[in-house]
């Protein structure tokens, strides 16, 4: 740039400057109007645009024409509240270039008085299950936002929110509006401790893993190690496995893995860009997806195994779609209606899918140890599946129970939860601390749910791959084996 | 795409890995293409009917990335592809089977004016491939990488501009405006041109989705 420029440029930005000092004494004076000078109507009976930065000057000045002043207090049970907002909080908050109308949307009229609060979702989104866990959807956004220590319950909508008072019954102001670093997971501790008084566990818990979306609506990210060895061990495994299939001779191919990959990818693209992919659909829905073959075995096996199968498969299916619907449109009715626990749907589908696998697994339990028919062998590989899947749905079954019984969630809501309800009663007979068992219950959960996703490729539930897999290969080969596995 | 009308010693020309690639950049760069040339060109009667269509500019900017992501994670795979050419089946980079040009691409090129004109009887011999695919495949290996770059500033230019000065980002836009236009005239006009219209080849060839080079 020539000296010329460098000249132009000095004087524009000297003219910007003085035009934005000029600016500044402009907003004061009309602060000042407002305090000292007499009341006009326009004062009040105006609409500030609050898109504009004069707008949002403007409307706050004629805010902090009262809630600048120390004293600025209203008065409970006899007790002065302060409603100064204080301006160095305002300097730090994220919005301090907002208007105060903007998040109090319903202060500027007469009565002067706030029905609903802040309005943080008017612009923000709910947010999802790696940073808050869906019992959080009965929490306001202050409870955790806010620097204030005290939270209570409010038994009307059964929300958490910011106390109006503290453990002595004394008002506290709300008015300080500095925010607090939710990262910091210290700041949980004010509601999860033991004897809080809103049902929360007394541990701050991780939140669930991407792993769990086989069950539950999951974020993407691991949530705790366990689950990341979980799944580092599943994918060992899985590495393993295909590391074992490749050891065979493919196509008359015995040394080159490479040559081995290519036969194999070459003839899984002819046959996809074939006819013979329609075939291959009506088998992978009738006899993967309908078990069709199973029920040509036995209706009592098919029974058994669909009750599992299907129940994990459709509950899989849901935590998908919640997961996409969730993505792309968080505040939606159908978002908000599949991550709340508390939702008649979701709670009754869980519950519901829950108990189809868990009277599957004992079904396959009476199968086995009790009535002992000849064609079943009975192998450890079995009862370890049967343990674990069995071990987690009870699990899961209690866990649920004792969250309703800590939340308090009234039986109208929680009633669809039948399953869950009807433990939350059982176990509230036993006069335990919930609160403190909560979190050990949890990690118990986690850990056989990470133990089943770090088993799938290892023992008998190796089958959910390999049986397709046979039934695939099969039906390309033209070939049925005899022998079922 | 019948399978069956190959024998087994039919040579591959591309394996399975490349025409997968082929089949997703396919949808992805006509997706890319309709999207930003809507954004790009936003005020003509065909980007407003198909910003109609699909919801909104906002929208049309989602599906561009979406599309993005996809079809640069195809150029990422290919890198990779080649990497492991190199050096886990010790390919050569040059030689009559390599996409890398070579002194026998000028001659061809120039045998196959001459057999234009007239001057001479046959068309030259190609190896694996000829010297109009060459051009091609790396002006679009050339061209994906600088839409990718220009693209990234753009997405997040917040996070550029920490790093580099601010009129980059005009630049950013500039650039992948007229690259896109660019590929968007290479591909529509040229790519079709050469694997549908050339006498070899037409109505199609279709060695990119069945793997088997045509009949020599």
């Amino acid at each position: 740039m020539s000296a010329k420029g460098w000249m132009g440029t000095a004087i524009a930005g000297a003219v910007i400057i003085i035009m934005g000092l000029a600016g500044l004494p402009q907003a004061s004076a009309e602060m000042d109007t407002l305090e000292t000078g007499k009341p006009v109507c326009l004062d009040c009976h105006r609409q500030p645009n609050i898109h504009t930065n004069e707008g949002v000057l403007t409307a706050n000045a004629f805010c902090n024409g009262c809630h600048a002043k120390a004293e600025c207090r209203r008065t409970v049970d006899g007790k002065a509240v302060s409603l100064q907002v204080p301006v160095s909080a305002a300097k730090e908050n994220p919005h301090h270039y907002s208007a105060c109308i903007h998040c109090h949307t319903d202060v500027a009229r007469s009565p002067h008085k706030s029905q609903t609060g802040a309005e943080c979702r008017a612009c923000h989104s709910v947010h999802g299950e790696s940073t808050a866990h869906a019992p959080h959807l009965r929490v306001d956004c202050q409870a955790c936002h806010f620097k204030s220590k005290f939270v209570e319950l409010d038994p009307k909508d059964n929300h958490v929110k910011l106390a109006h008072s503290d453990l002595e019954s004394m008002p506290i102001s709300l008015a300080d509006h500095t925010l607090t670093d939710v990262k910091d997971l210290k700041s949980c501790e004010k509601c999860h401790f033991s004897d809080n008084r809103i049902g929360a566990p007394a541990a701050v818990l991780p939140s669930k893993s991407a792993l769990c979306i086989l069950c539950h609506n999951s974020p993407l990210s691991m949530g705790h190690p366990i689950f990341g060895v979980a799944l580092l061990i599943f994918l060992v495994g899985v590495l393993a496995t295909l590391r074992f299939w490749y050891l065979g001779s493919v196509q008359g191919e015995e040394n080159s893995l490479h040559r081995k990959i290519s036969l194999s990818s070459e003839t899984i693209w002819n046959i996809i860009f074939s006819r013979q992919i329609f075939s291959l659909l009506k088998m992978v829905v009738l006899d993967i997806i309908l078990q069709r073959r199973i029920l040509k075995e036995s209706v009592g096996r098919w029974s058994m195994h669909s009750l599992i199968f299907s129940a994990i498969l459709i509950r899989f299916l849901l935590s998908l779609f919640t997961a996409i619907i969730f993505y792309f449109h968080p505040d939606g009715d159908w978002a908000l209606a599949l991550i709340d626990k508390n939702n008649p749907f979701t709670a009754f589908a869980n519950d519901l899918l829950g108990l189809f696998i868990l009277l599957g697994i004992l079904w396959a339990v009476v199968q086995r140890f009790i009535i002992k028919p000849v064609h079943v062998a009975t192998e450890n590989q079995d009862n370890i599946a049967l343990l674990i899947i069995g071990t987690l749905i009870f699990l899961g079954f209690i866990l649920e129970g004792v969250r309703i019984l800590v939340t308090g969630i009234p039986a109208e809501i929680a009633g669809y939860s039948f399953i869950g309800y009807s433990l939350s009663k059982i176990l509230s007979v036993f006069g335990l601390s919930w609160k403190s068992i909560y979190p050990y219950l949890w990690y118990a959960h986690g850990i056989v749910g990470a133990l089943f996703v770090a088993y799938l490729p290892f023992g008998k539930m190796r089958h959910i791959f390999n049986t397709p897999l046979t039934y695939v290969l099969e039906e390309v080969s033209g070939v049925r084996n005899e022998k079922r596995i | 795409m019948q399978a069956t009308s190959f024998t087994p010693d039919t040579p591959i020309r591309f394996s399975v890995i490349h025409r997968l690639l082929h089949l997703v950049v396919m949808f992805g760069f006509t997706g890319l293409a309709v999207t930003g040339l809507s954004l790009g060109l936003s005020s003509t009667t065909p980007a407003r009917g198909f910003m109609w269509l699909i919801g909104g500019a906002s929208h049309a900017a989602m599906l561009h990335r979406y599309c993005a992501v996809v079809t640069y994670g195809c150029v990422v795979i290919h890198a990779l592809w080649f990497l492991y050419y190199k050096f886990g089946l010790a390919g050569a980079w040059t030689g009559p089977d390599s996409i890398v040009p070579s002194l026998k691409d000028l001659k061809d090129f120039k045998h196959h004016l001459a057999y234009f004109f007239g001057l001479e009887k046959t068309p030259p011999r190609f190896d694996k491939f000829s010297y109009m695919e060459k051009i091609e495949y790396w002006a679009l290996f050339i061209g994906m990488n600088t839409m990718g770059i220009t693209g990234l500033v753009l997405w997040y230019p917040e996070c550029f501009t920490r790093y580099i000065p601010g009129f980059f980002v005009n630049l950013a836009q500039t650039l992948h405006f007229y690259e896109a236009v660019l590929a968007v005239v290479v591909k529509f006009f040229i790519h079709i041109g050469m694997a549908h219209f050339r006498p070899e080849t037409y109505p199609a060839d279709t060695s990119i989705f069945t793997g088997r080079s045509h009949k020599k």
